[in-house]
């Protein structure tokens, strides 16, 4: 983006770039504050089955804010149930994520009347060691989707500022890099300091989905090992579809209230789902598929390399579209394989009660 | 001396060139492996700190498999999320970033985010920046782990994701808003390379048993600074092999890649 104040970021690489005037990808900060303001705050049981989250949330055109990082605590039985609810011209906001976009842009693939990805504001979208993701490359290399880059703090900073109820956050990352010219960051004079400050905008998606260790029937809910960026997600969407490995009670929630870490009013829906997360991990309860993960993953190069569609339609047939809902799907993974992953989590200490 | 992989060179110069008593801020893979052979030998006293919210952990139940690997998290001092350990860095707790990337220049200014230089329709797009940017910019040493070839030590990245010393300005890091001193080693398993104080450019400094500096020069597009006194690299021990091998990355998920061309 123009800036008023430049850092020395010239020249430094071949980019070549079309510069774009500023615009929010989802509500604005005033939106955001007065959608807030709106909703209920009592306390009240918001159990809901996820095809009724989903119906009642996800449209055509909204910010879909991903939770968890990578393989962990992504909220994959919440992504599965949008592809089969639909939503077009979605704008996918996450700092780093495997599955979940790649599962969105292979519903894309298949039926865009269907699914479909307009833009992506992110850091990272990828497997790790399982490999690069095929379908990002194919959709960005096509000019598909339009990305706008940030690093994990970057995009974390802006849930968080998101979530603090400020429109920007100052940043020591981004100048510098051509991140800076490319994203919708904008270099500043520090009024303070006098010396050169990045600042990042808000992001508020319409639409948070994250999915916890454990969580009361109000939303109340408590993440055990990496936090990801949920806490900021769940409290900078203007509506959060939760699910939760377990319900647990509301005296559990008041007896240690310090272990809440996303608090009830920001909470839209929750949605008991043991694991919700497969095959992405959830500490203390179970470890990530590596082979289900490999099993996709490698469907979607297939098509990346052969433009052949029937693996991919074959998966999302007999995973997706046939179940009606995620335990039907975790059914056709089966008892043993997410015992053995159960086993693998070694069992990680987490608080229940 | 036993033979050795290029990936156990690189994760075994990975160790040597982290101190005790620091913090490191590791990426998947071989920062990971380099930073528990530290541990194991020479810096019992270095800690690391994981992107999706782990400072110091115990890793006893294995090597992570990735940042986000719940296991990363066991046994931590400290355990929040992104925003508590990319804040903690801003700080200045995290000594060294730990990075990789597809290019790089003679700044050590990296490139993760696409090949071929047009953003909007790339010819290749890459995962992006993850935690490399910010660490990159805030940690107060860079280290990169890259291949030694000609079409990634290049005259002009695709794109500027982990800023280096930019174009070599002694300001660049300052008028850029970033804290960390910047570049600080780029590891190979044919050479080790450091950077000039003053031109801020690419500096060889050991080259492995049997290089010649003018080769490591032959596969690098730009000019490196060659000082009279390139040492040699040092090998791993059959101690350091067996640490490597047996102890941190016993399944080979990681050491027993095989190199695609």
């Amino acid at each position: 983006m123009t800036n008023n104040v430049s850092s020395k970021i010239k020249n430094i690489s071949t980019l070549q770039y079309k510069e774009k005037e500023f615009e929010y990808w989802g509500p604005t900060p005033d939106e955001a504050r007065k959608k807030m303001v709106n909703k209920s705050h009592a306390l009240k049981d918001k159990r809901v089955t996820l095809k009724e989250a989903v119906a009642a949330h996800v449209k055509d055109g909204i910010n879909l804010g991903i939770g968890g990082f990578v393989n962990t605590r992504v909220p994959v039985a919440i992504i599965h149930e949008i592809i089969r609810h639909g939503g077009r011209d979605l704008t996918l906001s996450f700092q780093s994520n495997s599955i979940c976009p790649e599962l969105l842009a292979g519903a894309m693939v298949l039926d865009p009347d269907r699914l479909s990805i307009k833009r992506v504001e992110l850091a990272w979208w990828g497997y790790e060691i399982i490999g690069i993701a095929p379908l990002v490359r194919y959709l960005a290399t096509n000019g598909m989707i339009e990305m706008d880059d940030y690093t994990n703090y970057g995009m974390s900073a802006r849930f968080k500022a998101a979530s603090m109820g400020i429109p920007f956050i100052p940043v020591r990352d981004h100048g510098g890099s051509d991140m800076e010219l490319v994203n919708r960051g904008k270099m500043i004079e520090c009024p303070f300091t006098g010396k050169n400050i990045y600042l990042l905008p808000a992001c508020h998606p319409d639409v948070g989905i994250v999915h916890t260790t454990a969580a009361d029937m109000y939303g109340n809910a408590r993440i055990f090992g990496a936090y990801c960026t949920c806490p900021e997600i769940a409290m900078a969407a203007t509506s959060t579809i939760m699910t939760t490995e377990k319900i647990i009670s509301t005296d559990s929630i008041r007896s240690y209230p310090n272990l809440t870490e996303i608090p009830y009013p920001v909470v839209d829906t929750v949605t008991e789902q043991p694991y919700g997360s497969y095959p992405g991990a959830s500490y203390g309860y179970y470890w990530f598929d590596m082979d289900h993960m490999k099993m996709f993953r490698s469907l979607c190069d297939d098509f990346r390399k052969t433009g052949n569609k029937e693996g991919l339609k074959k998966y999302y047939d007999e995973y997706i579209f046939s179940c009606e809902t995620y335990d039907d799907f975790l059914e056709k993974v089966g008892y043993k394989n997410l015992k053995k992953l159960k086993d693998m989590d070694g069992g990680q200490s987490i608080i229940l009660t | 001396m036993s033979e050795y992989t290029p990936f156990e060179m690189i994760a075994y110069t990975g160790s040597r060139v982290l101190e005790d008593e620091r913090i490191v801020f590791v990426g998947t893979g071989l920062p990971i492996i380099a930073a528990m052979h530290a541990q194991l030998t020479h810096a019992p006293n270095l800690y690391m700190i994981y992107e999706a919210g782990s400072l110091a952990p115990i890793l006893e139940m294995g090597m992570p498999l990735s940042v986000g690997d719940t296991r990363a998290a066991r046994k931590a001092c400290y355990l929040k999320g992104l925003c508590g350990a990319f804040e903690l860095t801003q700080r200045g707790c995290a000594d060294y970033a730990f990075i990789g990337g597809a290019q790089v220049d003679m700044y050590g200014n990296i490139c993760s985010t696409i090949e071929g230089n047009n953003y909007d329709k790339p010819g290749i797009r890459f995962p992006g920046s993850g935690g490399a940017g910010a660490m990159a910019a805030n940690c107060e040493k860079t280290i990169a782990i890259m291949a030694l070839e000609k079409r990634r030590f290049v005259k002009k990245l695709d794109f500027v994701t982990s800023i280096g010393f930019g174009d070599g300005s002694p300001d660049y890091r300052e008028k850029a808003g970033v804290l960390g001193s910047g570049p600080y080693r780029v590891i190979t398993n044919q050479a080790l390379f450091g950077f000039d104080e003053e031109t801020k450019r690419m500096m060889l400094l050991e080259v492995k048993p049997g290089r010649t500096p003018q080769e490591i020069q032959d596969l690098v597009d730009f000019d490196l600074i060659i000082p009279p006194d390139v040492k040699e690299m040092a090998e791993p021990t059959d101690e350091d092999l067996r640490l490597l091998r047996d102890v941190i990355d016993a399944e080979g998920y990681f050491l027993k890649r095989v190199i695609k061309k």
